[in-house]
């Protein structure tokens, strides 16, 4: 089935190594926006770009990518439509010259823009007349990103993007994928560890933890619908606290106010006005402890099992 | 072109609320002239460091409402305004306010004797 509106499609995707196990794998990536992955370390995210770019092939499962499958043969001509930075760049190159690496680039990738390609040099201030080895990490990162980016791809993936960057050319990294974004129908998969840049740019968010996919949110759907209650009312118990919608932590905070934490804060705000408990303070949460209240949730529904 | 709309991420409002709120306002006050050219989804998403499918949702609200009109392929431009409609619009935005304040006074348990106090107080203040 082919979707106009899908960039990436996984379905049922597994790989099975001797010490992990990836998948059961399903999602579903929009056009035309910007999702991010996020999920503590080893939890499959760099696995996943390999698969999705058959650096690794998968045991079973379908990969479609912007409407082509994965996996039959020779695709020179769907890679071409892909920019790709890796989470690492790799040793073999350490000797060759960053102009070296741009002319093999430039050989590929029919489209290639070689004004584009000198423009973001300038606009990040990489001189690629260097050595890759010799490079700072952060000057060599901001060269690969040039490097993604030049023969202007439908799809980019990007793999912790600012991991090594400075924040001026953090900054200078977010501006050209909103630019880039704002050009037709580009569409963005990116991973990242750093919630500052997830909020800005991210518009759908995908968990993952231990090789599975927790799932996936529209960004502001997520924020605004987990929140953190201070709650009191005369009769109000750590029981009775804890029967609020969404409820996925209850904690005393001194008399009878107690934190609740709840991933329906609309309802339970309304719960709360039903049940003639005051609200004293809300406050939103955090990527960080969103994440943490998913995977805590994830690990509970394993033990009922 | 940045547009003064402000976000309070602590606020219970959903972010999209806030938005179409602000946005409105704008609008119907004229401080947005009809033909205004207002920024693209992806960049006023980037201002207000919200995702882009909240903005789309906020723009095709406002046009549904005639507020906003799209022009393909250029873009989302302010609408006329009728007169009755801009003083249909101007006072649900004041009684808006005027309601969310309320709210907050009985959050901290405040007569109502006293908001009329503090309601007065601050009518003197703005009307000398």
């Amino acid at each position: 089935m082919m979707d106009e509106t899908i960039a990436i499609r996984l379905e049922g995707v597994e790989k099975n190594r001797s010490n992990f196990r990836l998948g059961p794998l399903h999602m579903s990536i929009p056009k035309g926006c910007i999702t991010a992955i996020v999920g503590p370390n080893g939890c499959g995210k760099s696995s996943s770009f390999s698969l999705m770019l058959e650096l690794t092939k998968s045991d079973t499962g379908t990969i479609e990518l912007l409407g082509h499958k994965v996996g039959q043969g020779r695709n020179t001509e769907l890679m071409k439509r892909i920019g790709y930075l890796p989470e690492q760049s790799s040793e073999h190159e350490d000797n060759m010259k960053g102009t070296k690496k741009a002319e093999f680039y430039r050989f590929w990738y029919d489209s290639w823009d070689v004004n584009r390609y000198r423009e973001l040099l300038r606009i990040l201030e990489v001189d690629d007349n260097g050595t890759l080895g010799k490079m700072s990490k952060g000057m060599r990162r901001k060269f690969e990103f040039a490097l993604a980016l030049a023969h202007g791809p439908e799809l980019l993936l990007l793999d912790e993007p600012s991991s090594g960057l400075d924040p001026l050319a953090w900054k200078t990294m977010i501006e050209i994928l909103h630019r880039y974004m704002d050009q037709g129908d580009h569409t963005i998969l990116m991973t990242s560890h750093i919630i500052e840049e997830v909020k800005r740019l991210a518009d759908f968010i995908v968990f993952m933890a231990q090789g599975r996919v927790l799932g996936m949110y529209e960004k502001d759907e997520l924020f605004s619908s987990w929140s953190t209650l201070f709650i009191s009312g005369d009769e109000l118990t750590a029981k009775k606290a804890a029967g609020a919608p969404g409820q996925c932590g209850v904690e005393h905070a001194g008399g009878t106010t107690y934190r609740i934490t709840t991933n329906k804060a609309a309802e339970a705000e309304k719960w709360c006005a039903s049940e003639g408990i005051n609200i004293v303070s809300r406050q939103a949460l955090e990527l960080d402890e969103i994440m943490s209240a998913l995977l805590m949730q994830d690990r509970l529904s394993k033990r009922l099992k | 072109m940045r547009l003064p709309i402000q976000i309070n991420e602590q606020s219970a409002e959903p972010l999209y609320h806030q938005i179409k709120v602000q946005l409105r306002a704008l609008v119907v006050s004229g401080q947005l002239t009809e033909g205004t050219l207002l920024p693209s989804i992806r960049e006023l998403a980037q201002t207000v460091k919200c995702s882009v499918i909240t903005v789309k949702r906020v723009y095709s609200d406002l046009e549904t409402e005639g507020l906003l009109r799209t022009r393909q392929g250029t873009g989302t431009y302010v609408a006329q305004v009728g007169e009755q409609e801009r003083d249909r619009y101007r006072l649900a935005a004041v009684i808006e306010a005027m309601e969310l304040a309320v709210v907050a006074g009985k959050r901290v348990q405040c007569t109502e004797a006293e908001l009329e106090t503090i309601f007065k107080e601050t009518m003197n203040k703005h009307f000398e």
